[in-house]
Protein backbone atom coordinates (compact mmCIF):
# COMPACT_ATOMS: atom_id res chain seq x y z
CA UNK A 1 0.00 0.00 0.00
CA UNK A 2 1.13 3.58 -0.85
CA UNK A 3 1.35 5.99 2.79
CA UNK A 4 0.94 9.80 1.63
CA UNK A 5 3.18 11.79 4.25
CA UNK A 6 2.45 15.31 4.61
CA UNK A 7 2.63 17.57 8.00
CA UNK A 8 -0.63 16.83 8.73
CA UNK A 9 0.19 13.43 9.86
CA UNK A 10 4.26 13.67 10.15
CA UNK A 11 4.47 12.61 13.42
CA UNK A 12 2.77 9.23 13.03
CA UNK A 13 5.10 8.56 10.15
CA UNK A 14 8.57 9.86 12.09
CA UNK A 15 10.07 6.19 11.71
CA UNK A 16 9.27 5.17 8.28
CA UNK A 17 10.22 9.03 7.00
CA UNK A 18 13.28 8.00 8.89
CA UNK A 19 13.69 4.83 6.60
CA UNK A 20 12.77 6.96 3.64
CA UNK A 21 15.58 9.50 3.82
CA UNK A 22 18.08 6.64 4.58
CA UNK A 23 16.52 5.02 1.22
CA UNK A 24 16.90 7.77 -0.90
CA UNK A 25 20.60 7.57 0.62
CA UNK A 26 20.76 4.68 -0.93
CA UNK A 27 19.66 4.80 -4.00
CA UNK A 28 20.43 7.71 -5.13
CA UNK A 29 23.94 8.98 -3.74
CA UNK A 30 25.10 5.25 -3.21
CA UNK A 31 23.56 3.44 -6.31
CA UNK A 32 23.35 6.09 -9.03
CA UNK A 33 26.03 8.34 -7.49
CA UNK A 34 24.41 11.50 -7.08
CA UNK A 35 27.24 13.04 -5.17
CA UNK A 36 26.33 16.17 -4.48
CA UNK A 37 23.78 14.49 -2.06
CA UNK A 38 25.66 12.57 -0.24
CA UNK A 39 25.20 13.54 3.79
CA UNK A 40 27.83 12.15 6.37
CA UNK A 41 24.53 11.00 8.24
CA UNK A 42 23.14 8.76 5.75
CA UNK A 43 19.89 10.38 5.48
CA UNK A 44 19.13 11.98 1.49
CA UNK A 45 17.36 15.52 2.87
CA UNK A 46 17.62 18.99 0.66
CA UNK A 47 16.34 22.02 0.31
CA UNK A 48 13.04 21.36 -0.88
CA UNK A 49 12.10 18.93 1.76
CA UNK A 50 10.27 21.14 3.53
CA UNK A 51 6.15 20.98 4.73
CA UNK A 52 4.92 21.79 1.27
CA UNK A 53 7.00 18.32 0.03
CA UNK A 54 4.43 15.47 -0.02
CA UNK A 55 5.69 12.35 0.23
CA UNK A 56 4.54 8.76 -0.57
CA UNK A 57 5.55 5.81 0.99
CA UNK A 58 5.61 2.40 -0.17
CA UNK A 59 5.29 0.40 2.39
CA UNK A 60 5.03 -3.63 3.29
CA UNK A 61 4.35 -3.89 7.09
CA UNK A 62 6.81 -1.49 8.62
CA UNK A 63 8.95 -1.67 6.00
CA UNK A 64 9.81 1.45 3.40
CA UNK A 65 10.40 -0.24 -0.18
CA UNK A 66 9.48 2.84 -2.21
CA UNK A 67 9.74 6.45 -2.64
CA UNK A 68 8.41 8.96 -4.49
CA UNK A 69 8.30 12.64 -3.62
CA UNK A 70 5.41 15.72 -5.04
CA UNK A 71 6.72 19.00 -5.22
CA UNK A 72 4.17 21.89 -5.52
CA UNK A 73 5.05 24.06 -8.49
CA UNK A 74 4.22 27.16 -6.87
CA UNK A 75 7.36 27.08 -4.66
CA UNK A 76 10.70 26.58 -5.45
CA UNK A 77 11.48 23.36 -7.21
CA UNK A 78 14.14 21.55 -8.90
CA UNK A 79 13.05 22.63 -12.71
CA UNK A 80 13.15 26.21 -11.13
CA UNK A 81 15.94 26.30 -8.95
CA UNK A 82 18.44 23.78 -10.34
CA UNK A 83 17.65 22.27 -13.95
CA UNK A 84 16.25 25.72 -15.53
CA UNK A 85 18.19 24.87 -18.97
CA UNK A 86 15.70 21.88 -19.25
CA UNK A 87 13.04 24.28 -20.13
CA UNK A 88 13.18 26.42 -22.69
CA UNK A 89 9.88 28.51 -22.92
CA UNK A 90 7.82 29.82 -20.18
CA UNK A 91 8.19 28.18 -17.13
CA UNK A 92 4.96 25.64 -16.56
CA UNK A 93 3.56 26.17 -13.13
CA UNK A 94 0.52 26.37 -10.74
CA UNK A 95 -1.58 24.51 -8.34
CA UNK A 96 -2.56 22.49 -10.69
CA UNK A 97 0.88 21.25 -11.54
CA UNK A 98 3.22 19.26 -9.11
CA UNK A 99 6.83 18.03 -9.77
CA UNK A 100 7.38 14.85 -9.21
CA UNK A 101 10.77 13.71 -8.09
CA UNK A 102 13.06 10.91 -5.64
CA UNK A 103 11.10 8.27 -7.73
CA UNK A 104 13.20 4.65 -6.23
CA UNK A 105 12.49 1.13 -5.18
CA UNK A 106 14.72 -0.51 -2.37
CA UNK A 107 16.99 -2.59 -4.41
CA UNK A 108 15.59 -5.94 -2.61
CA UNK A 109 12.06 -5.73 -4.24
CA UNK A 110 13.33 -4.68 -7.83
CA UNK A 111 11.59 -7.89 -9.82
CA UNK A 112 14.56 -9.29 -12.01
CA UNK A 113 13.69 -8.63 -16.19
CA UNK A 114 11.13 -6.70 -15.78
CA UNK A 115 11.33 -2.76 -16.93
CA UNK A 116 8.21 -1.48 -14.77
CA UNK A 117 8.64 -2.53 -11.41
CA UNK A 118 5.41 -2.98 -9.46
CA UNK A 119 6.23 -1.00 -6.34
CA UNK A 120 7.07 1.94 -9.17
CA UNK A 121 3.99 1.47 -10.31
CA UNK A 122 2.00 1.21 -7.35
CA UNK A 123 3.39 4.64 -5.96
CA UNK A 124 2.97 6.20 -9.44
CA UNK A 125 -0.56 5.07 -9.15
CA UNK A 126 -0.80 6.63 -5.50
CA UNK A 127 0.40 9.56 -6.78
CA UNK A 128 -2.16 9.75 -9.55
CA UNK A 129 -5.10 9.17 -6.95
CA UNK A 130 -3.78 11.74 -4.54
CA UNK A 131 -3.74 14.16 -7.40
CA UNK A 132 -7.25 13.88 -8.80
CA UNK A 133 -8.32 13.78 -5.18
CA UNK A 134 -6.14 17.07 -5.02
CA UNK A 135 -7.23 18.86 -7.95
CA UNK A 136 -3.69 18.16 -10.15
CA UNK A 137 -4.79 17.56 -13.32
CA UNK A 138 -0.75 16.68 -14.26
CA UNK A 139 3.19 16.08 -13.05
CA UNK A 140 6.72 17.94 -14.06
CA UNK A 141 9.05 15.71 -14.91
CA UNK A 142 12.72 15.39 -15.68
CA UNK A 143 13.39 12.30 -17.40
CA UNK A 144 15.68 10.21 -19.37
CA UNK A 145 14.47 10.33 -22.67
CA UNK A 146 13.84 6.78 -23.45
CA UNK A 147 11.43 7.57 -20.28
CA UNK A 148 8.60 9.36 -21.97
CA UNK A 149 8.04 6.16 -24.20
CA UNK A 150 6.21 4.52 -20.78
CA UNK A 151 4.87 7.84 -19.96
CA UNK A 152 2.99 7.93 -23.04
CA UNK A 153 2.16 4.20 -23.03
CA UNK A 154 0.54 4.82 -19.46
CA UNK A 155 -2.22 7.73 -20.72
CA UNK A 156 -0.45 10.45 -19.63
CA UNK A 157 -0.39 13.31 -21.91
CA UNK A 158 3.26 13.98 -22.66
CA UNK A 159 4.63 17.77 -23.48
CA UNK A 160 8.35 17.92 -23.75
CA UNK A 161 9.55 21.45 -22.47
CA UNK A 162 12.71 21.90 -24.03
CA UNK A 163 15.78 19.56 -25.75
CA UNK A 164 17.15 16.93 -23.54
CA UNK A 165 20.19 18.26 -22.31
CA UNK A 166 23.50 15.93 -20.69
CA UNK A 167 23.54 15.68 -16.69
CA UNK A 168 25.19 12.98 -14.76
CA UNK A 169 25.78 10.48 -17.90
CA UNK A 170 22.27 10.47 -19.02
CA UNK A 171 20.33 12.41 -21.31
CA UNK A 172 17.41 14.28 -19.66
CA UNK A 173 14.61 16.02 -20.63
CA UNK A 174 11.72 17.77 -18.81
CA UNK A 175 8.23 17.42 -19.87
CA UNK A 176 4.65 17.87 -18.15
CA UNK A 177 2.49 14.86 -17.88
CA UNK A 178 -0.77 15.28 -18.16
CA UNK A 179 -3.54 12.30 -16.29
CA UNK A 180 -7.05 12.07 -16.18
CA UNK A 181 -9.20 8.48 -15.48
CA UNK A 182 -7.68 7.39 -18.60
CA UNK A 183 -4.37 7.47 -17.07
CA UNK A 184 -5.59 5.98 -13.81
CA UNK A 185 -7.14 3.04 -15.40
CA UNK A 186 -4.64 2.18 -17.63
CA UNK A 187 -2.16 2.10 -14.21
CA UNK A 188 -4.43 -0.32 -12.70
CA UNK A 189 -4.79 -2.38 -15.51
CA UNK A 190 -0.39 -2.69 -15.64
CA UNK A 191 -0.87 -2.86 -11.80
CA UNK A 192 -3.13 -5.96 -11.77
CA UNK A 193 -5.57 -4.14 -8.82
CA UNK A 194 -8.59 -2.08 -9.75
CA UNK A 195 -8.70 -0.95 -5.89
CA UNK A 196 -7.07 1.81 -4.50
CA UNK A 197 -3.79 1.75 -3.66
CA UNK A 198 -3.64 4.24 -1.07
CA UNK A 199 -4.23 3.41 2.84
CA UNK A 200 -7.28 5.74 3.91
CA UNK A 201 -6.38 8.31 6.70
CA UNK A 202 -8.59 7.74 9.79
CA UNK A 203 -11.78 11.09 9.22
CA UNK A 204 -10.98 12.65 12.12
CA UNK A 205 -7.17 13.94 11.19
CA UNK A 206 -8.87 15.10 7.91
CA UNK A 207 -10.89 17.88 9.33
CA UNK B 1 18.25 32.45 -33.33
CA UNK B 2 18.86 28.88 -34.69
CA UNK B 3 18.68 27.54 -31.87
CA UNK B 4 15.35 28.90 -31.27
CA UNK B 5 13.92 28.10 -34.73
CA UNK B 6 15.82 24.14 -34.25
CA UNK B 7 13.22 24.19 -31.01
CA UNK B 8 10.38 25.44 -32.69
CA UNK B 9 10.85 23.03 -35.77
CA UNK B 10 11.01 20.18 -33.06
CA UNK B 11 8.12 21.18 -31.41
CA UNK B 12 5.77 21.81 -34.66
CA UNK B 13 7.07 18.01 -35.37
CA UNK B 14 5.98 17.04 -32.09
CA UNK B 15 2.43 18.57 -32.14
CA UNK B 16 2.40 17.02 -36.00
CA UNK B 17 2.51 13.41 -34.51
CA UNK B 18 0.39 14.46 -31.59
CA UNK B 19 -2.66 14.71 -34.22
CA UNK B 20 -1.57 12.03 -36.62
CA UNK B 21 -4.96 9.32 -36.84
CA UNK B 22 -2.51 6.41 -37.92
CA UNK B 23 0.90 4.51 -37.78
CA UNK B 24 1.35 5.07 -41.85
CA UNK B 25 0.84 8.82 -40.73
CA UNK B 26 3.35 9.05 -37.92
CA UNK B 27 5.53 7.55 -40.44
CA UNK B 28 5.46 9.53 -43.29
CA UNK B 29 5.64 12.71 -41.01
CA UNK B 30 9.25 11.26 -39.69
CA UNK B 31 10.30 10.84 -43.14
CA UNK B 32 9.07 14.69 -44.05
CA UNK B 33 10.57 15.73 -41.03
CA UNK B 34 14.44 13.88 -41.31
CA UNK B 35 14.57 14.24 -45.16
CA UNK B 36 17.23 16.61 -44.53
CA UNK B 37 19.60 14.38 -43.49
CA UNK B 38 19.27 12.16 -45.76
CA UNK B 39 16.18 10.11 -44.11
CA UNK B 40 14.15 8.35 -47.22
CA UNK B 41 13.07 5.09 -45.03
CA UNK B 42 12.01 4.69 -41.57
CA UNK B 43 10.75 1.29 -39.72
CA UNK B 44 9.82 0.89 -36.30
CA UNK B 45 8.85 -2.63 -34.57
CA UNK B 46 9.23 -4.98 -31.66
CA UNK B 47 11.97 -7.77 -31.85
CA UNK B 48 10.10 -10.87 -32.80
CA UNK B 49 11.00 -13.84 -30.10
CA UNK B 50 13.66 -16.10 -31.77
CA UNK B 51 11.88 -19.24 -32.15
CA UNK B 52 8.66 -16.99 -33.89
CA UNK B 53 7.35 -18.50 -37.21
CA UNK B 54 8.04 -15.57 -39.83
CA UNK B 55 4.58 -15.71 -41.12
CA UNK B 56 4.23 -14.03 -37.77
CA UNK B 57 6.75 -11.36 -37.60
CA UNK B 58 4.42 -8.51 -39.40
CA UNK B 59 2.68 -8.57 -36.03
CA UNK B 60 5.80 -6.69 -34.61
CA UNK B 61 6.38 -4.06 -36.88
CA UNK B 62 4.49 -0.54 -36.09
CA UNK B 63 4.95 1.32 -38.76
CA UNK B 64 7.32 1.71 -41.96
CA UNK B 65 7.99 3.37 -45.19
CA UNK B 66 10.46 0.93 -46.54
CA UNK B 67 10.03 -0.04 -50.28
CA UNK B 68 7.05 -2.23 -50.37
CA UNK B 69 9.25 -5.47 -52.37
CA UNK B 70 12.24 -5.22 -49.80
CA UNK B 71 9.46 -4.87 -46.50
CA UNK B 72 7.27 -7.80 -47.73
CA UNK B 73 10.50 -9.47 -48.39
CA UNK B 74 12.21 -8.85 -44.90
CA UNK B 75 9.34 -9.93 -43.08
CA UNK B 76 8.21 -13.26 -45.14
CA UNK B 77 11.51 -14.23 -44.68
CA UNK B 78 12.09 -13.60 -41.18
CA UNK B 79 14.90 -11.32 -41.97
CA UNK B 80 14.04 -9.86 -38.53
CA UNK B 81 16.11 -12.73 -36.77
CA UNK B 82 19.72 -12.25 -38.93
CA UNK B 83 19.31 -8.15 -39.05
CA UNK B 84 22.67 -7.07 -37.16
CA UNK B 85 21.04 -3.87 -36.33
CA UNK B 86 17.87 -5.67 -34.74
CA UNK B 87 20.58 -8.46 -32.96
CA UNK B 88 22.37 -5.43 -31.56
CA UNK B 89 18.47 -3.66 -29.88
CA UNK B 90 18.89 -6.51 -27.60
CA UNK B 91 22.09 -5.80 -26.36
CA UNK B 92 22.55 -2.01 -26.77
CA UNK B 93 20.29 1.06 -25.08
CA UNK B 94 22.06 3.87 -27.36
CA UNK B 95 21.34 4.98 -30.65
CA UNK B 96 23.72 3.58 -33.43
CA UNK B 97 24.52 3.96 -37.00
CA UNK B 98 24.72 0.70 -38.90
CA UNK B 99 28.04 1.37 -39.85
CA UNK B 100 29.22 0.84 -36.99
CA UNK B 101 27.74 -2.74 -37.40
CA UNK B 102 29.68 -5.58 -38.73
CA UNK B 103 27.55 -8.07 -40.19
CA UNK B 104 29.21 -11.48 -37.92
CA UNK B 105 27.33 -14.19 -39.81
CA UNK B 106 26.61 -14.51 -43.73
CA UNK B 107 22.85 -14.52 -43.65
CA UNK B 108 23.22 -11.21 -41.47
CA UNK B 109 25.60 -9.55 -44.16
CA UNK B 110 23.22 -11.04 -47.29
CA UNK B 111 20.02 -8.53 -45.12
CA UNK B 112 22.81 -5.96 -45.38
CA UNK B 113 23.71 -6.36 -49.12
CA UNK B 114 20.25 -7.03 -50.12
CA UNK B 115 19.11 -3.69 -48.72
CA UNK B 116 21.50 -1.72 -50.83
CA UNK B 117 19.66 -3.28 -53.96
CA UNK B 118 16.54 -0.80 -52.70
CA UNK B 119 19.30 2.22 -51.90
CA UNK B 120 19.37 1.80 -48.25
CA UNK B 121 23.00 1.76 -47.65
CA UNK B 122 23.16 4.03 -44.48
CA UNK B 123 21.06 4.14 -41.31
CA UNK B 124 20.88 5.24 -37.72
CA UNK B 125 18.90 3.02 -35.12
CA UNK B 126 17.48 3.89 -32.23
CA UNK B 127 16.79 1.11 -29.27
CA UNK B 128 13.89 1.05 -26.81
CA UNK B 129 12.01 -1.39 -24.71
CA UNK B 130 8.15 -0.83 -24.20
CA UNK B 131 6.34 -0.89 -20.96
CA UNK B 132 5.91 -4.70 -21.25
CA UNK B 133 10.05 -4.99 -21.37
CA UNK B 134 10.20 -6.26 -24.88
CA UNK B 135 12.50 -4.68 -26.60
CA UNK B 136 12.61 -2.74 -29.89
CA UNK B 137 13.90 0.07 -32.32
CA UNK B 138 13.13 2.31 -34.68
CA UNK B 139 15.36 2.62 -37.81
CA UNK B 140 16.19 5.39 -40.16
CA UNK B 141 17.52 4.90 -43.46
CA UNK B 142 18.58 6.21 -47.02
CA UNK B 143 21.50 6.58 -49.45
CA UNK B 144 23.90 8.81 -47.38
CA UNK B 145 22.96 9.86 -43.95
CA UNK B 146 24.28 13.01 -42.47
CA UNK B 147 23.59 14.54 -38.43
CA UNK B 148 25.02 17.16 -37.17
CA UNK B 149 25.98 16.14 -33.38
CA UNK B 150 23.65 18.82 -32.47
CA UNK B 151 20.58 17.51 -34.26
CA UNK B 152 20.89 14.02 -33.09
CA UNK B 153 19.28 15.26 -29.68
CA UNK B 154 16.62 16.24 -31.29
CA UNK B 155 15.91 13.13 -33.85
CA UNK B 156 16.21 11.24 -30.62
CA UNK B 157 13.38 13.16 -28.68
CA UNK B 158 11.04 13.32 -32.01
CA UNK B 159 11.70 9.31 -32.53
CA UNK B 160 11.23 8.69 -29.08
CA UNK B 161 8.03 10.35 -28.84
CA UNK B 162 6.99 8.92 -32.29
CA UNK B 163 7.39 5.10 -30.73
CA UNK B 164 5.22 5.94 -27.61
CA UNK B 165 2.30 7.44 -30.03
CA UNK B 166 2.40 4.06 -32.12
CA UNK B 167 2.76 1.88 -29.44
CA UNK B 168 -0.42 3.86 -27.93
CA UNK B 169 -1.76 3.10 -31.36
CA UNK B 170 -0.58 -0.45 -31.24
CA UNK B 171 -2.51 -1.62 -27.98
CA UNK B 172 -5.81 -2.95 -28.95
CA UNK B 173 -9.00 -2.79 -26.73
CA UNK B 174 -9.81 -6.21 -25.11
CA UNK B 175 -11.97 -7.91 -27.45
CA UNK B 176 -15.43 -8.11 -26.11
CA UNK B 177 -17.93 -6.56 -26.31
CA UNK B 178 -18.43 -4.07 -29.23
CA UNK B 179 -18.12 -0.59 -28.99
CA UNK B 180 -21.27 1.43 -29.37
CA UNK B 181 -21.55 5.29 -29.98
CA UNK B 182 -24.52 7.18 -28.68
CA UNK B 183 -26.57 9.22 -31.35
CA UNK B 184 -25.01 12.28 -31.07
CA UNK B 185 -21.45 10.80 -30.38
CA UNK B 186 -21.65 8.76 -33.63
CA UNK B 187 -22.92 12.32 -35.38
CA UNK B 188 -20.33 14.69 -34.05
CA UNK B 189 -17.81 11.96 -35.55
CA UNK B 190 -19.26 12.01 -38.75
CA UNK B 191 -19.04 16.07 -38.72
CA UNK B 192 -15.50 15.84 -37.74
CA UNK B 193 -15.18 13.24 -40.32
CA UNK B 194 -15.87 15.75 -42.71
CA UNK B 195 -13.89 18.17 -41.62
CA UNK B 196 -15.87 20.37 -39.84
CA UNK B 197 -13.81 21.83 -36.83
CA UNK B 198 -15.65 21.63 -33.32
CA UNK B 199 -17.53 24.88 -33.56
CA UNK B 200 -18.28 24.04 -36.97
CA UNK B 201 -19.97 20.39 -35.91
CA UNK B 202 -21.86 23.02 -32.70
CA UNK B 203 -23.46 24.87 -34.93
CA UNK B 204 -25.22 22.42 -37.58
CA UNK B 205 -25.73 20.38 -34.04
CA UNK B 206 -27.50 23.06 -32.28
CA UNK B 207 -24.81 22.54 -29.81
CA UNK B 208 -21.91 24.42 -27.70
CA UNK B 209 -17.98 23.62 -28.46
CA UNK B 210 -17.55 22.31 -25.30
CA UNK B 211 -20.53 19.95 -25.59
CA UNK B 212 -19.41 18.96 -28.83
CA UNK B 213 -15.71 18.33 -27.48
CA UNK B 214 -17.65 16.60 -24.47
CA UNK B 215 -18.80 13.74 -26.94
CA UNK B 216 -15.64 13.55 -28.87
CA UNK B 217 -13.96 12.50 -25.62
CA UNK B 218 -16.59 10.10 -24.32
CA UNK B 219 -16.18 8.40 -27.71
CA UNK B 220 -12.20 8.72 -27.03
CA UNK B 221 -12.65 6.65 -24.58
CA UNK B 222 -15.11 3.96 -25.76
CA UNK B 223 -12.69 3.47 -28.78
CA UNK B 224 -9.59 3.84 -26.75
CA UNK B 225 -8.00 5.92 -29.18
CA UNK B 226 -5.04 9.29 -28.73
CA UNK B 227 -7.03 11.90 -30.18
CA UNK B 228 -9.39 13.23 -32.44
CA UNK B 229 -8.29 11.91 -35.65
CA UNK B 230 -7.60 8.66 -34.51
CA UNK B 231 -11.02 8.39 -33.31
CA UNK B 232 -12.73 9.70 -36.41
CA UNK B 233 -9.82 6.63 -38.01
CA UNK B 234 -10.91 3.70 -35.83
CA UNK B 235 -14.39 4.99 -35.79
CA UNK B 236 -14.35 4.31 -39.72
CA UNK B 237 -12.55 1.58 -40.10
CA UNK B 238 -14.91 -0.20 -37.34
CA UNK B 239 -18.08 0.80 -39.46
CA UNK B 240 -19.45 3.10 -36.74
CA UNK B 241 -19.21 6.26 -39.01
CA UNK B 242 -19.15 6.19 -43.08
Amino acid sequence: MIHVVTPANALRYAGAMEQAWRLRHEIFVEEKGWTDLARPDGREIDQFDTAHAVHFLAMEGDRVIGYSRLLPTTRPHLLSDVYPELCEGERPAGPHLWEWTRQGVARSHRARGRVVNPVSIALLTGIVEWGMAHGLTGLLLQMPTLYMIHVIQLHFRAQPLGLPVQIGGEEIMAATAAFDDRTLARLRTVHGDSRSVLVSEPAYLAA
Amino acid sequence: MPQARHLDRTFNILRDLDRAATPDEIARLLVAAFGRYGISYVMAGIVPEPNLPARRHAGYVLASTMPEEWGRRYVTRGYAVHDPTVRRLCTSATPFDWSAVQPDTPAAGRVMNEATEFGIRAGLTIPFVTLDGEPGGISFSGEAIEIEAADRIAVNLVATYAVGQLLLMNSRPVPGEPVRLSPRERETLQWAAEGKTDAEIGLVMGITASGVDFHLRSARTKLDTVNKAHTVAQALRAGLIT
